[in-house]
């Protein structure tokens, strides 16, 4: 992920992965990818919230929470949102999505 | 929360009762649950008196449009209701014929009053973003249940409900005017486009002409798709027709439905609701929406008076829902059913449900709150509990609550996994939901609860508490079909293997 530097960003930060708009967020256990925008009525995830000992996001528009594990709505089914494993090998920083 | 007490004075609030045209410094006397009377009299030795004084006091408010049961249910509606201000409310659309019987389980268990506006469809409304408004033929309309269920209980119905949203054209708008008529109960109809980012036909000018007098149309200030304004912000004709012929407009703030633009540009002309409700639900009450007194202070800052705004929280849906002979007022004999609350001054900000946030300096705040004599300490905070609003599944753990299901529930859970072990079913869209494949999981769990002899009630605690830890409730159907298969058999084998507490 090209100019994400984890060290001097705050969170959640804007990046880029394959051309691909993500929000990380920075979570007890490290990092975590969500697409930008919730996909209920595309709230910006940058305002978004992290919920149940960091395990869930919640966008703040309407509540919508979802699994940072694997993207699933908990309280909205049927929507999932796109979620991004984000590693630092040799400080460089990768992401892959998770679903 | 105290027990009714047989006389009771509320002494020295600003009474406010436009039923009655009162509105001034009074005492009211409540008596067996009962408004007695408002005025001076010399009190027996044995009256208990409140002091109430500094305070305004009306009767208690009711919400026509909030949603207690089913996908946007609270685990406690109360929390929304006498734990707010609130002594009456109307579930808006949750249950449709084919649940109001589940419906009906959850009355019990309420201190303040629920009634039913039911939904045309028979599962009630889907909520999220599942496609609303697809009943388009007479076939999907079961107008003899209706009958039936309406002659066994006439009283719970206040109101039937359509979504004007869609694009299927006006047919369920005018299947749903058909079926109130036939049941003589009013059409109440939502508007507001929020699905749809480009329906070829706007249902809301629709719902304008089929409205009569008496029926209802909500999100009156909404800033969706089919606005009650034009582009130059002007009240379209048809709306204006609509008011003149005696069409009842609610506020129904809700999470999508009240814009500070639109709401000033028509408040400005003198379009205003009759009705002012708050559309509560678990997607809103944490914002925008929070509690009725939030939205009744949202109407004080657009404008109204106080009077005004009491006026649209209890003579006037009193009257839309034909609730006079129990609602609304305090004329003597009728419930005693009432709402304190002050007025406070300050710096305030109220948001609407887009990006727009009004100052204020009028904040109403209910402090107390009296159903039928009962007593209730008004506690905003409660609706606001996670545990509340937000619906989980316990997918991790088995609720705790599983553990206190009969010998008998237990049996039904085996008998219900073994029945749907041979059902597949998916929830693979969050537009598009299998309804009929809702219906039919539901009919398996009254079949199943059928042979087991097992009450409905019964059942359905089993079910709930089986995936839930808190007290949600909601269509057996469309639970079912939300949880994972595999995950939904095991869990129910799972609970009903589980040995039951000894006593």
């Amino acid at each position: 992920m090209a100019g994400f530097r984890p060290d001097s960003t705050k969170f959640p930060a804007r990046a880029n992965l394959d051309g691909q708009g993500i929000v990380v967020l920075r979570t007890k256990t490290g990092f975590r990818g969500v697409q930008r925008s919730c996909p209920h009525l595309q709230g910006t995830m940058m305002n978004a919230e992290l919920i149940a000992n960091d395990t869930m996001v919640r966008c703040p528009l309407h509540v919508f929470t979802f699994k940072l594990s694997d993207g699933k709505g908990v309280n909205c089914p049927g929507f999932r949102l796109k979620v991004y494993e984000i590693k630092e090998e040799n400080g460089m920083f990768f992401g892959r999505s998770v679903n | 929360m105290e027990p009714a007490t047989s006389s009771l004075v509320l002494k020295g609030a600003h009474v406010m009762d436009p039923e009655q045209g009162i509105d001034r410094v009074a005492d009211v006397h409540l008596a067996d649950g009962k408004v007695q009377f408002v005025g001076s009299r010399e009190l027996t030795p044995n009256t208990k008196v409140v002091d109430v004084s500094g305070h305004y006091l009306s009767a208690g408010w009711t919400d026509i449009h909030v949603h207690a049961y089913g996908t946007l249910g609270f685990a406690n509606p109360d929390t929304v209701g006498v734990y707010q201000g609130v002594t009456t409310f109307v579930d808006a659309g949750g249950p449709g014929i084919g649940v109001l019987d589940q419906f009906m389980e959850l009355l019990g268990n309420l201190e303040t009053t629920l009634y039913a506006g039911a939904f045309i469809r028979p599962m009630g409304l889907l909520g999220l973003n599942f496609i609303e408004g697809d009943v388009r033929t007479l076939g999907e309309v079961p107008i003899t249940r209706w009958l039936d269920f309406a002659k066994q209980h006439r009283d719970l119905l206040r109101y039937i409900k359509c979504n004007a949203i869609g694009d299927y054209g006006p047919g369920t708008l005018k299947l749903t005017k058909g079926l109130a008529e036939i049941l003589s109960l009013p059409l109440y109809m939502h508007i507001g486009e929020f699905q749809l980012q480009n329906p070829k036909h706007l249902l809301a000018p629709e719902a304008f002409r089929i409205a009569e007098a008496g029926d209802m149309i909500t999100h009156l200030y909404h800033g969706n798709l089919g606005q009650v304004i034009d582009e130059s912000g002007k009240v379209l004709p048809i709306v204006r027709e609509a008011e003149r012929r005696g069409v009842i407009f609610d506020l129904g703030f809700g999470g999508y439905n009240f814009s500070w633009d639109v709401a000033e540009k028509a408040f400005a002309q003198g379009l205003i609701p009759h009705t002012i409700s708050s559309d509560l639900q678990q997607f809103n009450v944490v914002r925008p929406v929070k509690s009725l007194a939030n939205v009744m202070s949202a109407m004080i800052r657009l404008g109204m008076t106080v009077s005004q705004v009491i006026e649209r929280v209890t003579r006037n849906p009193a009257k839309a829902l034909s609730l006079t002979d129990r609602a609304g007022s305090l004329k003597p004999g009728l419930p005693a059913d009432i709402t304190v609350f002050r007025v406070d001054t300050g710096d305030y900000e109220i948001a609407d449900c887009y990006t727009k946030v009004r100052k204020a300096e009028k904040q109403i705040v209910p402090v107390l709150t009296f159903k039928n004599g009962k007593r209730f300490e008004v506690d905003l905070a409660l609706a606001q509990d996670e545990s509340n609003w937000f619906l989980q599944i316990a997918e991790d753990h088995v609720p705790s609550r599983a553990s206190s299901l009969s010998e008998r529930q237990r049996s039904f859970l085996s008998a219900l996994a073994a029945n749907l072990s041979s059902i597949n079913w998916e929830l693979s869209s969050a537009e598009r939901l299998d309804i009929e494949k809702a219906l039919e999981l539901q009919d398996i769990f009254h079949q199943v609860r059928g042979k087991q002899g097992l009450s409905l009630k019964e059942a359905l605690q089993s079910v709930y508490a089986s995936f839930l830890d808190q007290n949600f409730t909601m269509q057996i159907g469309l639970l079912l079909l939300r949880l994972e298969r595999p995950f939904a058999i095991q869990r129910l084998r799972d609970v009903s293997g589980q040995r039951p507490m000894a006593a």
